[in-house]
């Protein structure tokens, strides 16, 4: 072979090599190196990560494990993590510096995806074809900000205070998916702003019907809802009113307990018809779970609340050894309910009806909820009331009664207590009584120390006193 | 194939057409010169301007060149050049596109000729050294044996040299073409594991010339050890190279281990190289008797060459193959082995009557009553169930007292394993090819009942030597069909020590495993299926069985260019495929249990089944498609005897596409024989356990995909012999980092000098005839396929309650994501003495990984609690000692062949730090500490036991204390660390006694330097079913004053998890990992050829085989054998053999 024919097989040899090296080069190592790894782009993309029910459903627990629903034994309060343990006590620091606390990390997990989503969704221009989809998705992405920013406020910040608002600190607003933006707390007026300005608009976007089949995924009843509670959080009685209103406008069922199976362990079923939007407390809680473990013993006074004939006693609780213990949840799992539904609804609009003195409407909704819960074998004596006064305290006391265990009573404490209500809440262990004093500064839980850790030293911790 | 691979096979083949007919047109360049008596430096410059070819040769021949008068008009350069060099004493060459000048001595003649040996075969990689008064030359044979060699008049002779072959001295006298014929050495017994030349994969380094660090595993050592897989074979006769027997699952850790460890979260494992290419299947299809040498890649510049794949080492595999101009030969292998049952009373327990005292005790406490008194009808031990009947229990207990569940398992569970080896392969090749074929059976019925390996391997390889020395064709295929049987998982599903598994009747026996026997005796009033557990029916009714079939197609194309320059294009193609059919029937628990679990009570005393009475059966599929293309140019020159360079440079694609498709299917039935879809997003509330679950979804269906190009350069320049400069460099991309990453990638690189000192002449050392130094430094890669540049969020493949697929965010964006880099430095000394009695060499390395994919704790406010990223370092150092001393060597032989390695690593930097000292002590997840080994023993301080309780006691603030929560919720300072849990200092010692047709060997390994936690009681779990004790029960303290005398707590009224956990990791349960074991014995007996002249057979060799003998030493005390803390030890096996040559 002479030497020009040997350059030339070189020659091929290498524009081959540069060839596939060059031409295809970004073709083949641009392809996934695993099918189910999405680069999020499409709508679907974006539907799958809000899909994430595992990750969207969860909300802090610190709350209800701070307030007066139930109490245990010293056994099972050995057997609880130190977050746990102290958030029953009050103390003043809860975490004894261990991090990763699911209450504060869960809902800004929560808050990335849903920014993810609405960056995702600022780089697609909707069409005719897919507008209403787009509007859904970014109506979605604005409730779920909005919910996990109102839960985190009932946690680590305090109550909403007109006149301090300004100037207490909230929680950090996250509204960009950079994992490396800097956390800084907000005001409490402006995280109130920010969660209303959400809910606003997901309520403009959202579509109309609540999705029966797909409680995941909220609607613009239950945007207005979620609205309503947080206006109700605020104080704002005149706004909750109205949004309740609007929300019952769209969609009101009840459901007749009468018709459910109450010798069942758990008889209300999964994405029951009152449901407006689903979400359970934190899962691997080691108190608030139901379906047969014994871990919390209703609180006496709370559980010889309910008259007869009123079936939320068996429905909501079972009795072991003569103690009452919670049962199961609203939504068909051992895991505690704390989505919207429509009970929720009816009593916050009666709460506001009374509030704005108008006793009947206060009475009307509240008696409708209680038809409801009755046994068709027991009379159902309709509530009275002398004044709206009057009516208001029997909406207070039935909606801690039917609201119990679903993550709105410490709300419910910081702001009736806020407003002058004055109840201070007891926990027993171990044969010492623990209190919590109304408006104490332990009505705002401390900021986990990894997090305060990673801000040092622009994030302040919320100050707390040395328990009673 | 994927597309992409037609696409470049077209492409290529259209480059070859297209360029072809582009390049014809083209001619040969001409000159116009008009020079008078010039230098020659001067016509010749302007022929350079004029043509653009380039001159070059030994610096002399300017000084001795003529004056040139030449008068030209556009002819073609090479007739201008004739004019130039007529008369002249010097000679040129052309070596593609440009021209070598050389000086013409005195007499100065090529001598081109062939080295074959006695078989007529070709000697490849034999030295050619001239002899005479003049300086010597040298030159190497090339693959066909073939060499050429300037030669003067002043020489005499040529000296042919070989590792294998006895030196031989032809005298020369002008002739320009010779054949030379070498005899074989006597075969030298189990030849050192440090000679013969390293092959890369990609290249073949002769051991004079490498600066890097391999170590060889040559046939005769492969053969030696009776194995079905491979890798066994290489087991305690590797240098550096240690197989880690506890392995901990979740931990990230490998079973082979190269030079300690240098990675964290990315892959641990060696890269597998079979022939050119890495191995992309199950290691264990391929037939150890088709392999014959395996090389292992150690060092920066061994292992370099496979760049970003070369972080833990490179395990290099090299085929059998024939010869050119051999006879036919037929091998033809078979062996039998037999192992012993596993020792099942190794793993200590408690025995049937202390354990029956211990639940006696909890009973009389009250501790069953929770359980007897729930409604979901929990199992209860036999125990608990005769003391809960009360009637004629001390009876009934002591007939319990005398049983072993041990004794029916070995009896049931276990037999005599066997393994059948069958291999029969041929080879032979003709002037023109030569050719290699084998088939291969294996047979292996486990120890465990019902279990069976079977592999059936096929090899057919290839090699035409289409224009001899010029062209050569290689072609290989080898196919492998596997169905492994795995019916048994050796064990049943309870813990209490007493139980048969037949009745006086021979019957399977019911135990109560999830719920006590009165209650599946009587649920469901026979409208459920039958509830019980019978551990025998289990062991008859599993039908789990995994087929493999694994072909990979393999061709090369070499093209001898020039002398010593040469192109390749290599391609392979692979494809292997695995299926799993665990088809559990209506019959077995597993069926009848998630049936009965499911099944919703009508209201009317029947039931609704959710998931459809039938059987269950889970399919497994699991495949991949390789591709592999690699085009290289090699160049190997000797410019005169000082000079020698050797060089590849070369582009590489690789692409593995694989598939994982994982299905249940419920309810099959004869009618129903695809089964029946049942709802996975329903929840349904479970009676029988009291909870609420969906139906087990086992659908998994994705697809992985890992691409790589890869570009590298290697070379090595040989001065006088004795001074060796190497270097190489490497670029990966991948798909794993996506294109972004890739531009900024970081390119590996090695450098490497060797210093021949004994060939110095200065050197007097007779009795040290090669000493030879050596170091390397340079970066190798690794690659963690769990993370990935993208944003990526990733579809689970699952539904939520609603019916809609999911996805979750896996790790946010990370575009500065970079392979692992290992640096590492080698330092190595390679010595022989005279005849060899004592070769070896020692090597020292220092290992550190920079750049290692790690975690990094974030502000979960960010929405990610951990990110992972390059973001971790290690150093690993150690030594390896290889020695091969030939201790007699008269009529008895007597070779020893020592392999002694030391490697610790640290971990020098991590970003995470576990809050307490529990994360140092859950047995699956890793979580390194900065300042030690990445697999360390810790344990907290132990301050003996309370006098008056008898418990554990342990240290807070420097006082003894029980306070165990507060103990284990510890900050990380109160940790002790105890050392490695790996070996860091191990080896082996090979005997080899030769004597006539006789020979015998054994090897003895050691493993020193680690730590292991020793298994003690745990009471919470003993309690609790979940552990079979311990005897230290019997050890316990009892009685104040006990303390003084033993460490194992009291019995507590009420276990207490912490206090178990607190003695487990104290301190006084580690224990030394050291021992010494004898692995194995081989004796051979080669058949005399006398008796057996008449038969068509070259050699009869019979051997016998013992594998797994015993340990010598060790340095614990519990007679525990610290390969197996957690398992049981391997049972001896015996094997006979029989191989024959035909």
């Amino acid at each position: 072979m002479n030497s020009a024919s040997r350059e030339r097989i070189i020659f091929c040899l290498f524009i081959t090599a540069s060839v596939i090296a060059g031409c295809s080069k970004s073709d083949f190592l641009g392809k996934k190196p695993d099918t189910r790894l999405v680069i999020p782009t499409t709508l679907d993309d974006l539907q799958a990560l809000l899909d994430n029910q595992y990750v969207m459903q969860e909300t802090p627990e610190l709350g209800e494990l701070s307030a007066d629903n139930f109490y245990m034994t010293y056994s099972v309060w050995q057997g609880l993590v130190v977050k746990e343990q102290n958030a029953y006590l009050w103390s003043k620091d809860i975490y004894d510096g261990i991090g990763q606390v699911p209450d504060w990390d869960i809902p800004y997990q929560q808050v990335l995806y849903a920014n993810i989503v609405l960056e995702g969704l600022s780089k697609i221009t909707p069409d005719a074809s897919n507008q209403t989809r787009w509007n859904t998705l970014k109506g979605t992405a604005l409730f779920l900000r909005a919910y996990a920013f109102h839960n985190l406020s009932q946690v680590f910040a305090p109550v909403y205070n007109p006149a301090t608002a300004a100037t207490d600190m909230g929680i950090v607003l996250r509204t960009i998916p950079d994992v490396n933006a800097k956390s800084i707390r907000a005001s409490v007026q402006a995280t109130y702003d920010s969660i209303l300005s959400d809910l606003r608009q997901a309520a403009s976007l959202l579509p109309a019907a609540v999705p029966v089949n797909n409680l995941n995924r909220p609607s613009q009843p239950a945007a207005l809802a979620l609205l309503a509670r947080v206006y109700l959080s605020m104080g704002a009685y005149d706004q909750a009113w109205s949004a309740a209103n609007s929300c019952l406008g769209m969609y009101s069922f009840l459901m007749r307990f009468d018709s459910l199976p109450s010798g069942k362990s758990i008889p209300v079923v999964n994405a029951n018809p009152e449901t407006l939007y689903q979400s359970v407390m934190y899962r691997s809680s080691g108190v608030l779970v139901g379906a047969l473990q014994a871990k919390v013993i209703i609180d006496s006074t709370l559980y010889a609340s309910y008259q007869p004939g009123d079936l939320r006693r068996v429905i909501f609780y079972r009795t072991s050894s003569g103690l009452p213990y919670l049962k199961g949840s609203y939504n068909g799992s051992a895991y505690c309910f704390s989505g919207m539904a429509t009970d929720e609804v009816y009593l916050i609009r009666a709460e506001c009806a009374a509030r704005a003195g108008n006793k009947d409407a206060a009475l009307n909704d509240l008696n409708q909820l209680l038809k409801h819960r009755w046994d068709s074998m027991y009379v159902f004596n309709p509530v009275t009331a002398a004044s709206a006064e009057d009516a208001l305290d029997s909406v207070l006391v039935e909606r801690r009664k039917e609201l119990a265990f679903r993550g709105l009573r410490w709300s419910d404490l910081r702001r009736l207590n806020n407003e002058g209500a004055g109840d201070t809440i007891y926990h027993g262990l171990n044969g010492q009584a623990h209190r919590l004093s109304p408006n104490s500064l332990n009505y705002v839980l401390p900021i986990p120390p990894d997090v305060l850790d990673f801000n040092k030293p622009a994030m302040l911790n919320n100050p707390r006193v040395d328990p009673d | 194939m994927g597309s992409t691979k037609w696409l470049a096979f077209i492409v290529l083949i259209a480059c070859l057409h297209g360029s072809i007919s582009v390049y014809c047109q083209s001619s040969e360049p001409t000159v116009t010169l008009s020079e008078k008596n010039a230098t020659l430096e001067k016509v010749l410059t302007a022929i350079r301007r004029q043509t653009g070819i380039t001159f070059f040769g030994e610096s002399s021949w300017a000084q001795v060149a003529h004056r040139v008068t030449i008068s030209v008009k556009d002819v073609p350069y090479t007739e201008a050049l004739s004019v130039c060099f007529k008369n002249q004493p010097l000679r040129y060459e052309m070596v593609d596109g440009a021209i070598s000048i050389h000086v013409i001595r005195t007499k100065d003649y090529l001598l081109k000729g062939y080295v074959l040996n006695e078989k007529q075969e070709p000697v490849p990689g034999a030295t050619v050294i001239s002899r005479g008064r003049g300086k010597p030359s040298t030159a190497f044979t090339d693959e066909l044996g073939g060499f050429s060699i300037f030669l003067s008049g002043q020489d005499t002779s040529i000296v042919i040299a070989s590792i294998s072959y006895e030196p031989k001295e032809i005298p020369y006298s002008g002739q320009t073409e010779i054949k030379v014929e070498v005899r074989a050495k006597v075969v030298e017994l189990a030849e050192a594991s440090v000679v013969g030349p390293a092959h890369t994969g990609y290249q073949d380094v002769p051991k004079e010339r490498a600066t890097g660090s391999y170590s060889q595993v040559p046939n005769a050592v492969i053969e030696r050890r009776v194995s079905t897989s491979v890798m066994d074979r290489l087991d305690g006769v590797t240098s550096s190279l240690i197989f880690n027997k506890n392995v901990v699952p979740g931990t990230n850790q490998s079973t082979i281990t190269i030079r300690g460890r240098s990675t964290i979260l990315g892959n641990p494992d060696p890269l597998i190289v079979v022939d050119n290419f890495p191995y992309s299947g199950n290691i264990n299809n391929i037939n150890p008797e088709d392999i014959e040498s395996v090389t292992v890649l150690k060092d920066a510049a061994a292992a370099s060459i496979w760049g970003a794949f070369s972080g833990n080492g490179v395990i290099v595999m090299t085929t059998k193959k024939g010869k050119y101009n051999q006879r036919m030969k037929w091998n033809f292998t078979t062996s039998l082995t037999v192992g012993e049952k596993p020792n099942l009373y190794y793993q200590p327990i408690l025995s049937s009557k202390d354990y029956i005292e211990v639940e006696r005790f909890l009973y009389d406490s009250g501790f069953y009553n929770a359980k007897i008194n729930d409604f979901r009808h929990p199992a209860l031990s036999p125990v608990v169930e005769i003391l809960l009947a009360n009637n004629n229990v001390q009876y009934k207990l002591d007939s319990l007292a005398q049983i072993d569940t041990r004794r029916d398992l070995k009896k049931y569970f276990y037999q005599p394993s066997v393994s059948q080896l069958y291999d029969l392969n041929l080879s032979g090749g003709g002037k023109r090819d030569h050719y290699f074929v084998s088939a291969g059976y294996n047979k292996d019925v486990s120890n465990l009942v019902r279990n069976q390996f079977d592999r059936k391997t096929f090899n057919i390889s290839n090699t035409w030597s289409i224009v001899p020395r010029k062209v050569e064709l290689r072609t290989d295929a080898s196919y492998v069909n596997s169905v492994t049987w795995n019916n048994n998982i050796g064990g049943i599903n309870a813990n209490y020590p007493y139980t048969t598994l037949k009745d006086a009747n021979g019957m399977p026996l019911a135990i109560a495993s999830d719920f006590r026997l009165p209650f599946v005796d009587t649920v469901g009033d026979k409208k459920l299926l039958d509830w019980h557990y019978r551990p025998l029916d289990e062991l008859h009714n599993a039908n789990d069985k995994t087929e493999l079939k694994d072909l990979r197609l393999n061709a090369s194309l070499r093209y001898n260019i020039w002398d010593g320059l040469s192109a390749a294009v290599f391609y392979q193609y692979e494809h292997g495929r695995s299926v799993e059919n665990n088809f559990q029937s209506i019959k077995t628990y597993y069926t009848r249990n998630l049936l009965n679990s499911y099944a919703q009570p009508d209201g009317n005393g029947g039931y609704t089944w959710p998931v459809s009475p039938g059987d269950i059966r889970d399919k497994s599929i699991n495949r991949f498609d390789a591709n592999n293309l690699r085009l290289q140019l090699s160049f190997d020159h000797v410019f005169s005897p000082n000079h020698r360079l050797n060089a590849l440079v070369g582009w590489e694609l690789r692409d593995i596409e694989g598939r994982i498709d994982n299905t249940r299917t419920y309810g099959i039935t004869p009618s129903t024989p695809d089964g029946v879809g049942v709802d996975y997003s329903m929840q349904y509330y479970l009676s029988y356990s009291g909870s609420v679950a969906k139906i087990p979804n086992q659908d998994l269906h994705y697809g992985t995909s890992d691409r790589f190009l890869s570009y590298y350069a290697n070379a090595a320049y040989t001065f006088r012999q004795r001074y060796i400069v190497s270097a190489s460099a490497r670029r990966d991309e991948s798909n794993l980092f996506g294109v972004n990453a890739n531009q900024k990638g970081v390119p590996l690189w090695s450098t490497g000098v060797a210093w021949d000192i004994s060939r110095e002449g200065f050197y007097k050392m007779g009795w040290l005839p090669l000493l030879k130094l050596r170091a390397t430094y340079g970066y190798n890669g690794n690659v963690d396929r769990s993370v990935s540049a993208y944003t990526t969020a990733q579809m689970s493949g699952f539904q939520n309650d609603y019916g809609q697929f999911y996805s979750s965010i896996v790790n946010p964006p990370n575009p500065s994501l970079t392979w692992e880099k290992i640096g590492m430095f080698n330092v190595g000394l390679d010595f022989a003495s005279k005849n060899n009695r004592i070769e070896g060499s020692l090597e020292y390395f220092i290992k550190h990984g920079k750049d290692l994919i790690g975690q990094t704790a974030m502000d979960p406010t960010s929405g990610v609690t951990t990110f992972t990223g390059n973001a971790a370092n290690m150093v690993v150092h150690g030594f390896d000692l290889a020695l091969h001393t030939r201790n007699l060597t008269g009529k008895l032989k007597w070779v020893n062949d020592w392999l002694i390695s030391y490697a610790k690593d640290r971990v020098t930097r991590y970003a995470v730090t576990q809050p307490s000292v529990t994360g140092f002590f859950h047995v699956n997840s890793l979580n390194p500490l900065v300042g030690y080994p990445l697999y360390s023993i810790y344990a907290l301080k132990w301050r003996g036991l309370d006098p008056k309780s008898g418990d554990p006691l342990g240290d807070i603030g420097g006082k003894a204390d029980t306070t165990y929560s507060a103990i284990l919720n510890a900050s990380v300072s109160s940790l002790i660390y105890k050392g490695p849990a790996n070996p860091t200092f191990f080896g082996s010692w090979r005997n080899t006694f030769n004597w006539k047709q006789y020979e015998l060997s054994f090897n003895i390994v050691f493993k020193m330097g680690y730590y292991f936690r020793r298994n003690s009681i745990q009471y919470y779990a003993l309690y609790n079913g979940a552990s079979k004790g311990s005897p230290d029960y019997d050890l316990r303290w009892q009685n104040p004053g006990d303390e003084n005398f033993t460490n194992v707590p009291s019995r507590p009224a009420k276990a207490n998890q912490n206090r178990d956990d607190f003695y487990d990791n104290s301190e006084v349960l580690i224990e030394k990992g050291g021992h010494v074991r004898l692995q194995d014995i081989r004796l051979s007996y080669d058949l005399p050829k006398r008796s057996y002249l008449r038969l068509p057979v070259q050699a009869i060799r019979f051997y016998f085989y013992a594998n797994n003998i015993g340990i010598l030493w060790r340095a614990n005390h519990h007679n525990i054998d610290p390969d197996f803390i957690n398992s049981l030890p391997n049972p001896r096996t015996m094997a006979l053999g029989c191989r024959l040559e035909f």
